[in-house]
């Protein structure tokens, strides 16, 4: 009875597995960092709403500045969606017809709102102002991008608490002035100087506090 | 070697691939779904937010409509000649509220105002030549798919004789309450911000209007 040998090649198993097993643990770290990241997770969240209203054709073609209709976004932490009304302001007139304002007007006829899907979402432990941002020259588009593109709204953001942070400890990139505030093809970084940018800090009293209760309450 | 244990070692290796590869994909392209939070904390929590649905009323609102009557605070209505434009014996008036100061900044103000929510129909300049008239009339035209009930009427001109000899009180009630086509605005633009853009649309009239002599006096 012969005796079985282990072929010569099996040499290169024991060293093969150490260099997986090195290997794997790495593998998995950055996968679950790239993987699970909110930029993967969170951001290009588009859900289908039930009204195709274009953003791309409102506020880019047409040019509608935001707070035509976000009108409480200067004043209050949310920015409102508008009531139907607001839509009915011009749709009276503007293809009332259209199958793609069914909704809106049985909106209209019934008083009972139309259920937009909300995209843009913190954690119900976060409270974020839209007011103390917009009254100090942070845009629009630094949280929520080319929204003037989008024929379909999507997340363009991770909205994560380190990304919150990154402004936070470093907000002049991000500053403009405030009546360019829904500007979206203001670029602070070509049109102001860093000087000009660190002057707005002390002109709309800037001091983006890093602690957990500002946003934590 | 055997050839099996290499190839498979191949493909376990383009395996390990695949799943950067569809992380790679999700954060390249928008999508549908909803985001998938792998350690909930408290992300969601039952509470009910700002304009968030709440399926115990019968129209789904957590934020309830105020009762019939109710008067929130700062909107008393004490004061007809600032809530309405109208002087005690009911006819329009001709000044500014005494409680608005009419200033440089006050009509700048109503200039950033007129350029929101005005300046879409009636044009930066008030000739009723705004961005959603000239859509309006290119779909008239048919020159932009079918009509679908479309009836458009050009926005009046803030420079018409019979706008320019409006009362300030007049203007002030038609951006309220609205005026022939137009909606009534009073639910979107704050009172004080309604008489900004009326002491900008005035500001306007004399601009297009302005009687010889009057910018050398200015400037003298």
């Amino acid at each position: 009875m012969s005796r079985f040998l282990f072929p010569k090649w099996s040499n290169l198993l024991l060293p093969g597995l150490i260099a997986a097993g090195a290997v794997m643990p790495l593998y998995a770290v950055f996968f679950v960092a790239y993987g699970f990241s909110p930029k993967t997770l969170d951001a290009g969240y588009q859900p289908v709403q039930p009204v195709p209203f274009s953003h791309a054709l409102h506020a880019g073609q047409l040019g509608m500045d935001c707070r035509y209709c976000h009108n409480t976004v200067e004043d209050a932490s949310h920015a409102a969606v508008p009531p139907t009304q607001t839509c009915m302001n011009c749709h009276t007139q503007i293809r009332p017809e259209s199958p793609k304002l069914v909704e809106v007007q049985e909106s209209y006829r019934t008083g009972k709102p139309i259920e937009w899907i909300r995209i843009h979402k913190l954690g119900d432990y976060s409270y974020f102002n839209h007011a103390a941002h917009v009254n100090r020259g942070v845009g629009c588009v630094s949280c929520h991008g080319r929204i003037d593109q989008m024929e379909v709204v999507y997340q363009s953001q991770p909205l994560s608490m380190g990304w919150c942070l990154d402004c936070h400890r470093n907000p002049e990139p991000h500053l403009r002035p405030v009546s360019e505030v829904t500007n979206m093809a203001y670029q602070p970084e070509f049109e102001l100087t860093d000087t000009e940018r660190e002057g707005l800090l002390a002109k709309y009293d800037i001091h983006p506090s890093e602690n957990c209760s500002t946003c934590h309450r | 070697m055997p050839r099996v244990i290499i190839y498979s070692s191949f493909v376990l290796l383009l395996l390990l691939a695949v799943p950067p590869a569809i992380v790679a994909k999700i954060r390249s392209t928008p999508s549908e779904g909803r985001p998938i939070h792998i350690v909930q904390d408290m992300d969601y929590q039952s509470k009910f937010k700002t304009q968030t649905p709440n399926p115990l009323f019968a129209d789904d609102r957590a934020m309830r409509q105020p009762v019939p009557g109710a008067v929130a605070r700062g909107e008393v209505f004490d004061d007809p000649h600032f809530h309405e434009g109208t002087l005690d014996d009911g006819s329009w008036a001709s000044e500014f509220p005494a409680r608005i100061d009419v200033d440089l900044e006050f009509v700048e103000r109503g200039k950033q105002r007129f350029g929101i929510y005005c300046a879409v129909c009636h044009g930066d300049a008030g000739y009723g030549d705004g961005i959603v008239n000239e859509r309006a009339m290119t779909l008239m035209a048919n020159a932009d798919g079918p009509l679908q009930g479309t009836a458009w009427v050009q926005p009046k001109s803030v420079h018409a004789p019979e706008v320019a000899a409006q009362p300030v009180g007049q203007i002030f009630h038609s951006i309220s309450k609205g005026i022939r086509n137009m909606a009534g605005y009073e639910a979107q633009i704050a009172t004080e911000d309604r008489w900004a853009i009326v002491a900008y649309v005035r500001a306007l009239q004399l601009s297009q209007n302005a009687p010889a002599g009057l910018r050398a006096e200015a400037t003298r």
